[in-house]
C-alpha cells in the first residue's frame, strides 16, 4: 500500500522534534556550526600572520570537517532511531497504529535528514554570513552547490545509520556498529585503498571506482568540484574524473550519493517488513 | 645682414614641414580617420572626436592618432580593425572593437609592424588578439583595457602578442577573459603594473633575455607566468593568485638560467611555482628570495633534474603540500634551502635570533606516498591522509627521508611589500543573499518542533473546564466489515517461531464482539507473541483477522479496529498533550475528543509533563486514553498493570470494567488472576507456544488461588492443594468481588 502522505508528515514532524530536543544532536550541530565558523573565520581573515589563506584551503578545511561530522551524526542518529524506539517499546507503539512499517521508516528517514539538513543549514548559513561579510566568497552557487552535497551526505548518512539500527537487535550495538562503520567509511576503506593501490599499482580508474564506492569520497569530489571549478587538486584521479566526464560529473557524483540513501533505505524497510521491525 | 638672407632661406627651405593637426569628426569636414590619415603626413597629430568610424584602418605615416571623448574605431567583426605598419606612430584614447575571429590570419585590435609605437590608453573590446607587435622594437604597450571576445578558451586570441620586438614595455594593461599574454623572442622587456586575469597563461615568454617582470597582478589564470629557455629574467614583486586548471601554475620556470623570483606573492594557486630544467647550463643558478607562499595546493614543486636552486628567505604558510619533489626520491641537497619560514615547523628559537635552532625537515610519508604514486592524491583533504601522516609521526620506522632540509628556518614569516593586493570580492549581494536564504531555509525547517506544541496550547480541545464527556462510546463496524456475522477477532493456526525457540504452534481461537478475554499462562508461554500477531506488527505462520481485516494484508485497516494497552507507553521526547494530539492526528480523531478523554481519566495538570516523568498509572491511562481517541472496538492490552502498584492497579481495573461494560471487545494478557477473574469472560490458555483447552476462568484460576504457595517437604503441590480447605474464589461475573479482594490488599498495605 502506498504510504499516506499525512501519516508521514505527521510521524516526519514527530521525528523532527524528537530530533531537536535530542541532546546527542544539539552537540552535534553546535559542534558543527562552531568549527565551521572557525574555520572560515581564519580562512577569510588570514593565518600565520600573513593576512593571506587560499580559498582551497578554506574549502579544504570546510570539506574536511563535513566528512567528519556529518556522517557521524546521520549514522548515529540513524542507528539510534530503530534499535532504541524497538527496546523502549515506542516502536511496537507506533507499529500498533494504522501506520505501515514503510511510513515509519520513510518518517524516521525524513525527520532525521530534515534535522541533520537544519544543522548543516544553520552552521553553513552563519558561516555562509560571515564569509560573505568579510568578502570570502565572491559567488553563491559553488555555497549552494557544496551545501547541497553536504545535505546529500547527510541523507546517506542517515539512510546507513538506519539500516544499521535495522538490522541490530540492541541500540548498544546498533551504536558500536554505527561508530564502525563512520571509522570504516572515515579511514578503514580509504587506508585498505590506498594500500591496494601501491601494492597493486591499480589503475586510476580502477582506483577511482573503488573510492567512489565510499559516499565520503563521493561527497569530497562534489565538494571539490563545485567550490573550485575543478578537481586538478586531487592528481590525476581527479583530473581523469573531470575528463572522463566533464559537465557530467557532478550529477554522477550526487545520484551516487542519492543511490546510496535509496538503496539503505529501501533496504531499511526491507529489513522492517521482513523482521516485523520488532526482533 | 644682406649677406645671410640666401643662408636664412636655404635653411628655412631646408627644415621640416611644421607639424600639422587635422581633426576628424562626424559632422566633417574630415569624416574619417582615413580621410585625415590620406592628408597627414609624418608627425602631424590626427584628433578624432567622438563617434563611431567604420575600420579596418591602416597607419602607413608616423603620425599621433589621439581619441577625444572615446571615439570607436569598429571593424565590424572582420580583419584587423586597426594596422599600424609605420614606424613611431602613437594610437591613444580610442575604443577598438569588433575584429574578425580567424586565429589562422591573426585577426587583431591593433596590429604593429613598425618601431617605437606607442599603444596608450584604449579600450580594445570583443578583438581576438588584443595588441599584436611583430618586429615593432622599442614599442611601448600601455594603460589600455584588453576584453576579448567570448569564445571557448581554446579559441581565443591573445590580449598582447610580443613577437621579435626588442625593449618593448608593457605597462598598466588591464587584461580580462583574454587567452595570453605572449612574448617571445624579444629582449629586454619591461613588463610591468600589468593585470592579467581569467585567461589561460597570465604571462608566457620564451627566449626572452634580460627581462624584468615587476608589479603585476596574474590572478585566476590557468597559469599566472609561464618563463621559459631565457636568461637572466627577474621576477619580482608581483602578486600571483588562484591560478588554477590542469597544469594550474602560479609561475612555471622551464630551461631557465640565472631566473631571480623575488618578493613575489603567491596565494590560492594549485601549484605556487614549477622549477623544470632549471639552471639549465651546468654552472647555471637560480634563485627564490623573499617570496611568500601562501594557501596553495601545492608550495613549490621541483622536478628531478631541478638543482643549484638557492631558496632563500621565503615564506610557506599553509601550503596543503608546502613542497613537492616530483619523481620521488632525489637529492634533498641538491638545492639550497635556507633562512625560510615555514608554518609547519616544529621546532624552537631558544637565542632569540630570529632562526629555529632545529633544522626543519619535510617528511611526510602521504606526501612520500604521492611521490611514488600520484594518484594517491585522490585521498588527498580526507583524514585517511592525516592518518598516514600520524602513523609516520608515531612509527619513525615508517617515516620517509626527508625530501628537504633548511637548517636555518625562519620563526616568522616574510610577507613582501611592494607587490599588488589582491583584487576585492566581487560577488556583490548574491553570497550573503544566499547565505540568509540558508538561514531562513534551517529556521523553516525547525519550526515544526515548536509549532506543535504552541497549537496544541491554544486548542480549545484542551481548555480545562471542559465539560467530562462519556468516556465508552461504541463506535459503529465500518462498513463491509464482517463483524456482527463473525468473530471480531478470528485466529487460525497461528505459529512463530523465534530461531530454534517455538513462541506459538498452530494456536486457534476467536473473540466475539463484547467479550473479555484473558490471554493466560507463565512467562514465554506466547501471550505476547499472540498479542503482537493480532496487532499485525510481525511476521507469523497462519491467520489473523480482525473485524475480517486480515493483519497482515490489510493491516492499517485492521488496527483502525484495535486500540493497544502496553506494558508502559515509552515516548521520552514527548509531553503527555503532544502524544495524544500526534495519536489523535494519526487516527484522523477529532482533537475535542482529547479533552473528553482527558477529563474523563483524570489526566488534567499532566499534559504538560514529559511522558517519561508521569507515574506508571498516570502512563497507563495516557496509554489508555490513546487507545480511545478513535474509539476502537476492541482493546488490546499487553500486562497493561504490571509495573502498577496495587493502588493504580485497582484504578485502572476499574476503568477497564466500565469499557467492558459499555461493550467494548478486550484481549488482555496479565500475570494476575485476580484481574483475569474480575475481568475475563473467557481464558485462552498457552503453555509453551501451544493452546490447552478451554476452561472456565474460575476453573482454571482455582490453583493460582490458593494460600499455600509452597508445598512442604515431600509433598508436591497438588497435594497439598488437595491437602489444604477450600478458599473463596472472587465472585462472578463482574469481578466485583475481585476488586474487592485488590482494594483489601490496599488497604492492608500490601
Amino acid at each position: 500500500m502506498a504510504p499516506s502522505l499525512r501519516t508521514l508528515a505527521l510521524l516526519t514532524r514527530k521525528e523532527l522534534r524528537d530530533a531537536w530536543r535530542n541532546r546527542w544532536f544539539l552537540l552535534y550541530g553546535t559542534a558543527f556550526t562552531v568549527l565551521a565558523l572557525g574555520l572560515s573565520w581564519l580562512g577569510v581573515t588570514g593565518v600565520a600572520r600573513t593576512g593571506f589563506a587560499g580559498a582551497g584551503r578554506t574549502a579544504g578545511s570546510l570539506v574536511n570537517l563535513v566528512i567528519l561530522v556529518v556522517p557521524l551524526m546521520g549514522i548515529t542518529l540513524g542507528a539510534q532511531a530503530i534499535a532504541a524506539d524497538r527496546e523502549r517499546g515506542s516502536l511496537l507503539y507506533l507499529l500498533a497504529q494504522p501506520i505501515d512499517t514503510l511510513e515509519v521508516v520513510l518518517a524516521k528517514f525524513l525527520g532525521l535528514t530534515a534535522a541533520v539538513t537544519a544543522a548543516l543549514l544553520v552552521g553553513f548559513g552563519v558561516t555562509g554570513m560571515v564569509m560573505a561579510g568579510k568578502g570570502g566568497f565572491e559567488q553563491a552557487a559553488p555555497f549552494l552547490g557544496f551545501l547541497g552535497f553536504a545535505v546529500l551526505l547527510g541523507a546517506a548518512s542517515v539512510g546507513l545509520g538506519l539500516l544499521i539500527s535495522a538490522l541490530s537487535a540492541r541500540a548498544s550495538m546498533a551504536a558500536g556498529v554505527a561508530l564502525f562503520v563512520w571509522l570504516g567509511l572515515l579511514l578503514l576503506g580509504d587506508l585498505g585503498l590506498m594500500g591496494t593501490a601501491l601494492t597493486m599499482k591499480l589503475e586510476i580508474r580502477h582506483l577511482l571506482a573503488a573510492a567512489l564506492v565510499n559516499p565520503l569520497q563521493v561527497f569530497k569530489l562534489g565538494a571539490l568540484l563545485v567550490l573550485r571549478g575543478g578537481l586538478e587538486a586531487l592528481g590525476p584521479a581527479g583530473l581523469f574524473a573531470a575528463r572522463t566526464w566533464g559537465e557530467q560529473l557532478v550529477p554522477l557524483l550526487a545520484s551516487i550519493l542519492a543511490a546510496w540513501t535509496l538503496a539503505t533505505v529501501g533496504g531499511t524497510a526491507w529489513v522492517m517488513q521482513r523482521k516485523g521491525g520488532l526482533e | 645682414m644682406i649677406r645671410a638672407l640666401p643662408l636664412l632661406a636655404l635653411l628655412l627651405a631646408a627644415a621640416p614641414a611644421a607639424a600639422r593637426e587635422w581633426v576628424v569628426s562626424p559632422d566633417g569636414p574630415l569624416r574619417t580617420p582615413q580621410e585625415a590619415l590620406a592628408r597627414a603626413a609624418d608627425g602631424d597629430l590626427v584628433r578624432v572626436l567622438a563617434g563611431t568610424y567604420a575600420a579596418p584602418l591602416a597607419v602607413t605615416r608616423s603620425v599621433t592618432l589621439q581619441g577625444e571623448g572615446w571615439p570607436v574605431l569598429d571593424g565590424g567583426g572582420r580583419g584587423t580593425v586597426v594596422r599600424i605598419e609605420a614606424p613611431g606612430v602613437t594610437l591613444r584614447g580610442f575604443v577598438v572593437r569588433g575584429s574578425g575571429i580567424s586565429l589562422d590570419e591573426e585577426h587583431s585590435g591593433v596590429s604593429v609592424e613598425g618601431p617605437r609605437a606607442v599603444i596608450e590608453g584604449n579600450r580594445l573590446q570583443d578583438v581576438l588578439f588584443g595588441v599584436y607587435l611583430r618586429h615593432a622594437a622599442a614599442s611601448v604597450v600601455r594603460g589600455n583595457q584588453i576584453r576579448g571576445k567570448t569564445l571557448a578558451l581554446g579559441r581565443r586570441g591573445d590580449a598582447i602578442r610580443v613577437w621579435n620586438s626588442d625593449g618593448t614595455t608593457i605597462a598598466g594593461n588591464r587584461v580580462h577573459g583574454s587567452r595570453d599574454v605572449v612574448l617571445w623572442y624579444s629582449k629586454r622587456l619591461t613588463v610591468r603594473d600589468n593585470h592579467v586575469e581569467q585567461g589561460r597563461y597570465g604571462l608566457h615568454f620564451m627566449y626572452c633575455d634580460d627581462a624584468t617582470i615587476q608589479g603585476n597582478l596574474l590572478a585566476d589564470n590557468s597559469v599566472g607566468a609561464f618563463l621559459m629557455y631565457s636568461r637572466r629574467l627577474r621576477l619580482v614583486g608581483n602578486t600571483i593568485a588562484g591560478n588554477h586548471g590542469p597544469s594550474g601554475y602560479g609561475v612555471g620556470l622551464k630551461d631557465m638560467d640565472e631566473p631571480r623570483v623575488a618578493d613575489n606573492l603567491f596565494v590560492g594557486n594549485r601549484v605556487a611555482a614549477f622549477l623544470d630544467s632549471t639552471p639549465r647550463e651546468w654552472h647555471g643558478s637560480a634563485t627564490l628570495e623573499g617570496n611568500l607562499f601562501a594557501g596553495n595546493d601545492i608550495g613549490i614543486r621541483l622536478m628531478p633534474s631541478v638543482r643549484r636552486v638557492d631558496i632563500l628567505g621565503n615564506s610557506f604558510v599553509e601550503n596543503h603540500e608546502q613542497v613537492e619533489l616530483a619523481g620521488g626520491g632525489g637529492d634533498p641537497g641538491a638545492n639550497l634551502w635556507r633562512g625560510n619560514y615555514w608554518s609547519d615547523y616544529a621546532g624552537y628559537d631558544a637565542d632569540g635570533d630570529g632562526l629555529g635552532d632545529v633544522p626543519y625537515r619535510s617528511q611526510r610519508l602521504f606526501e612520500s606516498l604521492l611521490a611514488r604514486r600520484p594518484e594517491l592524491r585522490l585521498f588527498a583533504y580526507s583524514p585517511a591522509a592525516q592518518a598516514v601522516d600520524f602513523a609516520a609521526q608515531a612509527f619513525p620506522l615508517v617515516r620517509p627521508q626527508p625530501k628537504l632540509e633548511d637548517a636555518a628556518p625562519r620563526m616568522r614569516p616574510h610577507v613582501p611589500a611592494g607587490a599588488p593586493t589582491l583584487p576585492p570580492a566581487r560577488g556583490g549581494a548574491a553570497p550573503g543573499l544566499a547565505a540568509a536564504a540558508v538561514l531562513v531555509t534551517a529556521a523553516l525547517l525547525a519550526l515544526p518542533a515548536h509549532r506543535t506544541r504552541r497549537r496544541r496550547q491554544g486548542s480549545p480541545a484542551c481548555a480545562p473546564g471542559h465539560p467530562p464527556p462519556e468516556l465508552l462510546r461504541i463506535r459503529s463496524l465500518p462498513r463491509g466489515s464482517a463483524m456482527t456475522e463473525h468473530p471480531l477477532i478470528e485466529v487460525r493456526s497461528l505459529s512463530k517461531s523465534f530461531g530454534r525457540r517455538t513462541a506459538l504452534a498452530d494456536v486457534s481461537f476467536t473473540v466475539h464482539r463484547g467479550q473479555a478475554v484473558a490471554l493466560w499462562g507463565a512467562n514465554g508461554a506466547g501471550k505476547t507473541t499472540a498479542l503482537r500477531a493480532l496487532l499485525g506488527v510481525m511476521p507469523c505462520d497462519g491467520e489473523v483477522a480482525v473485524g475480517g481485516f486480515d493483519v497482515r494484508r490489510q493491516g492499517k485497516q485492521a488496527r483502525r479496529l484495535l486500540g493497544f494497552v502496553p506494558q508502559e507507553i515509552a515516548f521520552p521526547e514527548m509531553t503527555a498533550g503532544e502524544a495524544l494530539e500526534l495519536f489523535a492526528r494519526l487516527h484522523r480523531a477529532p482533537l475535542d475528543r482529547i479533552a473528553e478523554l482527558v477529563a474523563s481519566l483524570g489526566l488534567e495538570g499532566e499534559l504538560e509533563a514529559a511522558v517519561h516523568g508521569l507515574s506508571g498509572g498516570r502512563k497507563q491511562r495516557l496509554a489508555l486514553a490513546v487507545a480511545l481517541l478513535a474509539d476502537p472496538p476492541v482493546l488490546l492490552l499487553d500486562e497493561a498493570t504490571a509495573n502498577l502498584d496495587v493502588a493504580a492497579r485497582r484504578d485502572f481495573l476499574e476503568l477497564l470494567l466500565e469499557l467492558k461494560a459499555a461493550g467494548k471487545t478486550i484481549v488482555f494478557s496479565s500475570h494476575r488472576p485476580e484481574e483475569v477473574l474480575a475481568l475475563a469472560d473467557r481464558v485462552v490458555h498457552l503453555e509453551g507456544g501451544r493452546l490447552q483447552p478451554e476452561r472456565p476462568p474460575r476453573e482454571l484460576l482455582a490453583d493460582e488461588l490458593q494460600p499455600d504457595l509452597a508445598p512442604p517437604p515431600g509433598r508436591t503441590a497438588a497435594a497439598a492443594r488437595a491437602a489444604a480447605p477450600p478458599t473463596p474464589l472472587p465472585a462472578a461475573p463482574g469481578g466485583r468481588l475481585a476488586l474487592h479482594h485488590l482494594a483489601k490488599e490496599t488497604r492492608h498495605g500490601s
